[in-house]
């Protein structure tokens, strides 16, 4: 096949478009692989039993068709201490503050006690148990969607899996490239979640370039969510795009309703990067916590994990009461275009086409 | 110079899940770390960047090995970090002193 949209990443993975679903949920992975596209599970949170079952789960759906995994591998570690010394950590100050938001907002109490308080953190044996179940499965494709995977290519490609990482810096790039990466991811600031401070339009050519001669894919994310970004990726020199907001909204997609109102809803400037939820830089949809420790009066951010396990009461609240008012989720800037709750084949197939428009415009011009 | 990585310990048995060692040729080395890690209980993840000085301790976790320095005297840090140092992968680190360039940060 060939036409504009067909791009080397389509040949090295098989695949009809070259377009890269990121998501969390099992069935919108399935719905994009089996509609032409390349999904990618997110399974960072997920016990190595968790992920081997969603494996199998995929595997049965997609008929022999690839698929990736992504996991969080830590690029840095500060400390290790348990959940109760972490807890005795949090000042006074800062407790005071979240009670006075937790009022002010009639926020909820969770109905379950929410999973940082039993857990504490995710260290390199929790990621290196998640890694045995990818080596395990022999997954086409691992992602590592924060930390350099460097250390793994080599087992990796012995046992004929793809590695890909993404990247927020041209620095990163270029070493992950040096260690013989598969493909590499380069992420602007408009993406949702741990992005870097880099647009998309600024980081995504830089990383071609320095991938080029090499025959490494390069693919774009941050702020892709229709055919025009589709189209302006691959103007860029770009093999396919990276997508994930994308998805929150689709009909498959098993994020709870008022959540999804509350992304269809959103514009491009109802999404902060902040650190107020977990003392990481994330981006993430604009909720009352974000507006409170906005003000002058909120105390400074504590460092992770300490934040995160002041918010972690709040966040849960607003999801065991489904109170779209409080809620909040990783969101991309590209969020402005998320604007129905669509079919993934459907959403799909709009970007196809409408990428397809560009290039005929500019064929017939 | 070859490092002073030490024998595995058993995890069974409690002992920390890596393997210690000592690069003397890295100490007082400049770096940034792009650092960064997994939010826990979330699926969410962050990225945090450092810059200091590399001790020269290291650890080798699991088989590959997958090293990580122990970064100090910390010249830039996140916004509430209080502590003095970090641990980075050697992955994401970057060396920034020209007579250090050719050491290798992985075995």
């Amino acid at each position: 096949m060939s036409g504009p949209l067909h791009t080397p990443l389509c040949d090295k993975l098989g695949i009809e478009y070259p377009i890269v679903a990121f998501t969390h949920c099992k069935d919108v992975a399935v719905a994009v692989i089996n509609s032409g596209g390349f999904a990618v599970l997110g399974e960072a949170l997920h016990t190595p039993d968790h992920i081997a079952a969603d494996i199998k789960w995929i595997r049965e759906r997609i008929g022999g068709k690839p698929f990736g995994i992504d996991l969080v591998l830590p690029s840095s570690v500060p400390e290790e201490k348990s959940v109760e010394e972490l807890i005795a950590m949090i000042p006074d100050e800062h407790r005071a503050f979240e009670q006075k938001i937790k009022e002010k907002y009639q926020v909820p109490d969770p109905k379950i006690r929410p999973d940082i308080h039993v857990w504490g953190g995710l260290d390199q044996k929790r990621a290196l148990n998640q890694l045995e179940v990818i080596f395990d499965e022999r997954v086409p494709v691992f992602a590592s969607g924060l930390g350099s995977p460097a250390f793994l290519l080599k087992r990796a490609h012995e046992l004929g899996m793809q590695v890909w990482g993404l990247v927020g810096k041209p620095r990163q790039a270029k070493k992950q490239l040096t260690a013989g990466t598969d493909v590499i991811i380069a992420q602007g600031f408009d993406a949702a979640g741990h992005t870097g401070n880099i647009g998309t339009f600024s980081i995504v050519p830089q990383v071609v370039d320095a991938a080029r001669g090499t025959g490494v894919p390069i693919i774009a994310a941050g702020g892709v969510t229709t055919g025009r970004h589709l189209a302006a990726a691959l103007a860029l020199g770009a093999d396919g795009v990276w997508t994930g907001s994308l998805w929150l909204a689709s009909r498959e997609s098993d994020v709870n309703l008022p959540l999804k109102e509350r992304l269809i809803e959103a514009e491009t400037d109802d999404t902060v990067y902040s650190d107020c939820i977990s003392g990481y830089t994330m981006r993430t949809t604009r909720s009352p916590w974000h507006n409170e420790w906005a003000s002058p009066e909120a105390p400074e951010v504590l460092k992770p994990p300490l934040q995160m396990i002041l918010s972690s009461n709040y966040i849960q609240g607003s999801l065991d009461y489904q109170r779209k008012d409080l809620m909040t989720e990783a969101a991309g800037q590209g969020i402005h275009y998320v604007t129905e709750m669509k079919p993934a084949r459907q959403i799909l197939s709009d970007i196809v086409e409408e990428a397809l428009d560009v290039f005929d415009r500019f064929a017939s011009a | 110079m070859s490092s002073t990585a030490l024998p595995a310990p058993d995890d069974e048995a409690g002992e920390p899940p890596f393997r210690s060692g000592f690069e003397p040729r890295l100490r007082g080395a400049r770096a940034e770390c792009d650092g960064g890690a997994p939010v826990a209980g979330t699926h969410l993840a962050g990225r945090q960047d450092f810059a200091g000085r590399l001790t020269g301790n290291y650890r080798d976790f699991g088989p590959y090995p997958w090293r990580w320095y122990l970064m100090a005297e910390l010249t830039k840090k996140p916004n509430g970090y209080s502590l003095e140092a970090v641990w980075c992968d050697s992955g994401n680190l970057t060396l920034l002193d020209e007579d250090k360039l050719s050491i290798p940060l992985v075995p």
